[in-house]
């Protein structure tokens, strides 16, 4: 093995490590929700190549309102799926779409768009 | 003294048939009859109730400004069935707004009602208040076309007439698509009211062009396809030179060229690319950016970083060529803009053929009427059917479409139905009948009051349930999404190992090879065939079911379905009619008395019972136009029967306890009541002057269709089970007659659940098939719960599966659409995972040891395109799928 076959073996070695860290391992950032004067627990999330944000913390038992405004024409996020909550909902460009409901249990759940391209998840405490 | 509401009886609240609280008001009523139309729609008899208030929300009784207090019934959207939180939520912030008295939440009609003081507060503000809580009014929007309207300055002009209107909510004039758009309560003003305010600025209305909310979604699909298309048509242009410069030694001309003007076409590829990157992809690279802040990957991460790569590696490579080896300084433009250009093609196709899996929705969008032949104050008006409002009495002609929910007041027809729910055959129609928006009125006109309008309708709650169901998830997808879930990820890991194998051990030139099957790793690997491949054909398969009269609930009631072992029926109601009907009529030998004289002497004196069995005698009496006289002395013997005097002669009428109370000699009738017994029917005795005349038996008769139904099941390999509450020689009777495998008789209601549960113990899978009220403990215990569902009421809870059509066959259809979808599902799942499991090693270079091949990035880019087409093209092919029992 030459020298430089040697430094892009371990180079190829770190970066799939690296892509192991970043998309599974590392710690990903969390929303917090906190219910408002009315009693609800209320988010708005942005939908643009993903969901912003996608990590939702949410305390069981209130009621959530998330507000979903999707910022993009690309067909694969016109819809959102809670699968677990048997909710969806319909998100046509650059209007507010609210989904509602009560998370009863704690328990973390996934939310996708239909072909699970794009995905978020909602923790409930 | 207090008046009964409904019919204004002046009645002592002590003497009263009944009393109902309604809006923290006591009425009372004077009879049955009266609190039965009061209870089924209480409000509208408060409404013409002036002492109090004055109802602002009635249509028929207007504004009146001389009382104080105000109310309006608001529609809410979105408020739960158990009505929390929503009901406190806006009574909350109701309570907080000044002049409102008092606010009433009804969850279940979605209904504010809000008495309020028009002094102090408007409807807007209270339409607002509702709005801040977070919920919407229920309020129908309506876009106008203006013809010739170009300046800016009356668009203000008229959104601020328009605002003025009372009832409307807002109003937007938008002069590009020469089109208003405007939201209002139709309980408060009509379309005419809004076309004349427009039409008082010396502008002609005319239906705007996008009216339907259905072709919202069709429209943004039909840009995106355009712009998609654009984007194609940019790159594919572009790689035409690109390709020319990108393989000299094939192409004549160019082939002669120096290396030097070569490089120079090289650096114009370089700049020529660059439009594809950023136009025709560039939604890849924002995509990968948007993902890869959420720590995400998908595939727009995957064409971006191999379509970067190879324009960076090129770049790179011509413009100091010096740093790679020799023979390696070549660029790949032509990966950068072919590829780009397929996947984006393959994008537009998709979204075209995705376009199609929703066919069935539009198809029953389509279906509603337009407008509504309302008769208001003696008049008939033509009103869109957005405006028609509960209780209101529609004329409908023959050949026209019915365009809400409701039950015949006067006249009858026969209603062509086969478009909800895929009976072919007219239901013929008469006063006290359901209707169901959007049927067709074949033959007769009737009158009818509307029941229920808008997003109650039996079509509205159709549309709902199917765009649920079609965007739930089977459980079969779990497996794909968590697959889809580390896929990219592990793709770029493979892609990363590819590069370092070809650069450590493959042949010169290393860097080359290893960047072009690392590119082509990052290309041909297709998340989204897996992701498209249980949605796309869940589409389809549910939109195919409610085209048939089968509402399906979720993908996992689907999925579920294909695996029926055992069909359990309920009797009444599910294999027979749920009705008793006349079936046998026996004239005794010594007797002369015809068939007909009996049954009309029967049923004269049944024609006062109420008993159900006494109805089945009268109505067959009628069926056959007998007219009948009027019994006198008539007496019930409790568990007897009935005895009276008709035209002078007395008539018993009951069983063999009675003939023996009037000492009948009964001779041989007594043997063959013994066989209509037997055959699971009614048999009652008929005397004639104390002289034994003869039999009249009723049953209730199986559906037509049933017996056809169940032996399709059973060729369908599916175990037939009938439970019923009847004892076992009358369901052993009807068993037989439909060719039940096995009969769960006497079985108490409350107990079928525990039945089922029995019947799945034995390890099948269940599947229930009741009415869905009576059986819905029965219906959610089983694996599959079908409700045969009647009229309008179709959003049944309980059930997975509705059947629109009271028939058997239905059962058959949804079993054989379950199958036809799963396979499908299983089709495009096994296509997905095998064109990844093979596609990605090929691109890795599996085959250069073997056989010298590699495969070029552009049919990498090629193959990734066509997969996920050829998805979604499986999915519609779906659409040619024909149930046994066609209705067409």
């Amino acid at each position: 093995m030459t020298p430089i076959q040697i430094v892009v073996t371990l180079v190829g070695i770190a970066l799939s490590i690296f892509i192991a860290w970043f998309f599974w391992l590392a710690p990903k950032g969390q929303t917090r929700v906190s219910a408002g004067v009315s009693g609800v627990q209320e988010v708005a999330i942005t939908v643009k190549g993903g969901y912003t944000p996608d990590i939702i913390v949410v305390k069981a038992g209130q009621p959530l309102r998330m507000r979903f405004t999707r910022q993009e024409s690309a067909g694969c996020s016109e819809t959102v799926l809670f699968p677990d909550f048997n909710q969806s909902a319909k998100l046509p460009e650059g209007e507010e779409v609210l989904v509602e409901f009560t998370p009863e249990k704690a328990g973390e759940y996934g939310f996708q768009c239909q072909m699970g391209m794009l995905r978020g998840k909602l923790i409930v405490e | 003294m207090v008046k009964d509401p409904v019919c204004g009886m002046e009645i002592g609240p002590q003497s009263a048939f009944a009393s109902r609280e309604h809006m923290g008001n006591v009425y009372y009523f004077c009879s049955e009859n009266c609190v039965n139309q009061f209870d089924r729609n209480p409000h509208s008899f408060v409404m013409q109730n002036p002492e109090k208030v004055d109802f602002a929300g009635s249509a028929t009784t207007g504004f009146n400004p001389n009382l104080r207090l105000s109310e309006i019934e608001l529609p809410v959207i979105g408020l739960k069935k158990g009505g929390q939180p929503g009901a406190e939520l806006i009574k909350q912030a109701l309570n907080k707004h000044p002049g409102i008295e008092k606010v009433v939440i009804n969850p279940i009609e979605g209904a504010a009602v809000v008495r309020f003081d028009p002094q102090e507060t408007g409807v807007l503000d209270i339409v607002n208040a509702i709005k801040e809580s977070g919920y919407k009014v229920g309020s129908a929007q309506k876009r106008i076309g203006i013809e010739g309207i170009h300046c800016a300055s009356c668009v203000q002009f008229i959104e601020n007439d328009l605002a003025t209107i009372p009832g409307v909510l807002s109003a937007n004039v938008n002069v590009g698509t020469q089109e208003a758009t405007i939201e209002y309560l139709p309980e408060q003003t009509t379309l005419s009211q809004l076309n004349a305010a427009i039409e008082g600025w010396g502008y002609k209305t005319r239906v705007a062009s996008s009216d339907q909310p259905a072709d919202q979604q069709e429209a943004a699909h039909d840009k995106e396809y355009r712009s998609l298309m654009n984007k194609f048509w940019l790159a594919t242009i572009i790689s035409i030179p690109v390709l020319l410069t990108a393989y000299p030694q094939f192409i004549p001309i160019i082939r002669d060229w120096s290396m030097e003007t070569l490089r120079a076409a090289w650096f114009g590829a370089a700049l020529l690319t660059i439009p594809v990157l950023i136009y025709s992809g560039g939604h890849f690279f924002t995509g990968a950016w948007a993902a890869l802040k959420h720590r995400s990957a998908n595939m727009n991460t995957l064409i971006a970083l191999g379509t970067g790569a190879a324009w960076l590696y090129s770049t790179v490579a011509i413009t100091i060529p010096g740093i790679f080896p020799e023979g390696t300084s070549e660029p790949f433009y032509d990966v950068v803009a072919v590829v780009i250009a397929l996947v984006v093609l393959g994008q537009a196709l998709e979204i075209r053929a995705k376009g199609r899996t929703s066919e069935a929705i539009k198809k029953l969008m389509g279906l509603q009427a337009k407008t509504a032949r309302v008769i208001r104050n003696g008049q008939e008006l033509d009103i869109p059917v957005e405006e028609v409002l509960v209780a209101d009495v529609i004329q409908v002609r023959p050949g026209e479409k019915i365009p809400v929910d409701g039950v015949i007041l006067e006249g009858s027809s026969a209603v062509d139905e086969s478009m909800l729910t895929g009976e072919s055959l007219p239901v013929s129609k008469k006063t006290g009948d359901e209707v169901i928006g959007a049927t067709l009125n074949k033959t007769g006109a009737f009158k009818f009051r509307a029941t229920k309008v808008g997003k109650d309708t039996a079509l509205a709650q159709i549309v709902k349930m199917v765009q649920d169901a079609q965007n739930s998830k089977a459980p079969i997808a779990r497996l794909a999404d968590t697959i889809s879930g580390y896929f990219v990820p592990v793709v770029m890991i493979l892609a990363v190992i590819t590069f370092v194998i070809w650069f450590d051990f493959g042949p010169a030139p290393q860097l080359v090879y290893g960047l072009v099957t690392a590119v082509s790793v990052l290309i041909i690997a297709c998340p989204c065939a897996l992701g498209l491949a249980t949605p796309m054909s869940l589409m389809v398969g549910i939109g195919k079911g409610a085209e048939n009269g089968i509402l399906i609930r979720s993908g996992e009631a689907l999925q579920t379905a294909q695996g029926i072992k055992t069909v359990v029926l309920d009797k009444t109601g599910t294999i027979t009619k749920g009705k008793p009907e006349l079936t046998d009529l026996i004239v005794a030998d010594q007797q002369s008395v015809t068939g007909e004289e009996l049954l009309r002497l029967a049923a004269a004196v049944e024609s006062i019972s109420e008993h159900p069995l006494a109805e089945a005698i009268v109505e067959g009496a009628k069926t056959r136009g007998l007219s009948l006289s009027k019994p006198e002395a008539f007496e019930a013997i409790p568990g007897h029967g009935v005895i009276a005097t008709v035209d002078g002669r007395q008539v018993a009428l009951g069983n063999l306890k009675m003939m023996q109370r009037l000492n009948v000699e009964l001779g041989d009738l007594e043997s063959k009541s013994d066989t209509l017994a037997n055959d699971g029917k009614t048999p009652m005795f008929v005397a004639v002057n104390s002289q034994a005349a003869g039999i009249i038996a009723v049953a209730d008769t199986v559906k037509e269709d049933s017996k056809e139904a169940i032996a399709v099941l059973h060729k369908m390999g599916i175990e037939v089970v009938m439970i019923t509450g009847d004892n076992r020689r009358t369901a052993e009777a009807i068993a037989r007659q439909v060719g039940v495998d096995r009969v769960l008789a006497e079985v108490l209601p409350e107990d079928k659940a525990h039945n089922v549960h029995l019947l799945q113990a034995e390890g099948k899978k269940v599947a229930m098939v009741g009415d869905g009220i009576n059986d819905a403990p029965a219906l959610a215990q089983a694996d599959v719960g079908l409700a045969i569902g009647t009229g309008t009421d179709v959003a049944i809870e309980a059930s997975d599966i509705t059947l629109i059509k009271g028939s058997l066959k239905g059962v058959v259809t949804a079993i054989e659409v379950s199958r036809a979808t799963m396979r499908n599902i299983r089709q495009n799942l096994v296509g997905a995972f095998i064109y990844n499991v093979l596609g990605v090693p090929i691109a890795m270079g599996a085959l250069f040891p073997f056989f010298g091949v590699l495969l070029s990035p552009l049919l990498a880019g090629a193959a990734m395109a066509f997969s996920s087409v050829t998805v979604v093209s499986n999915a519609n092919r779906l659409r040619s799928f024909h149930p046994k029992f066609s209705a067409k």
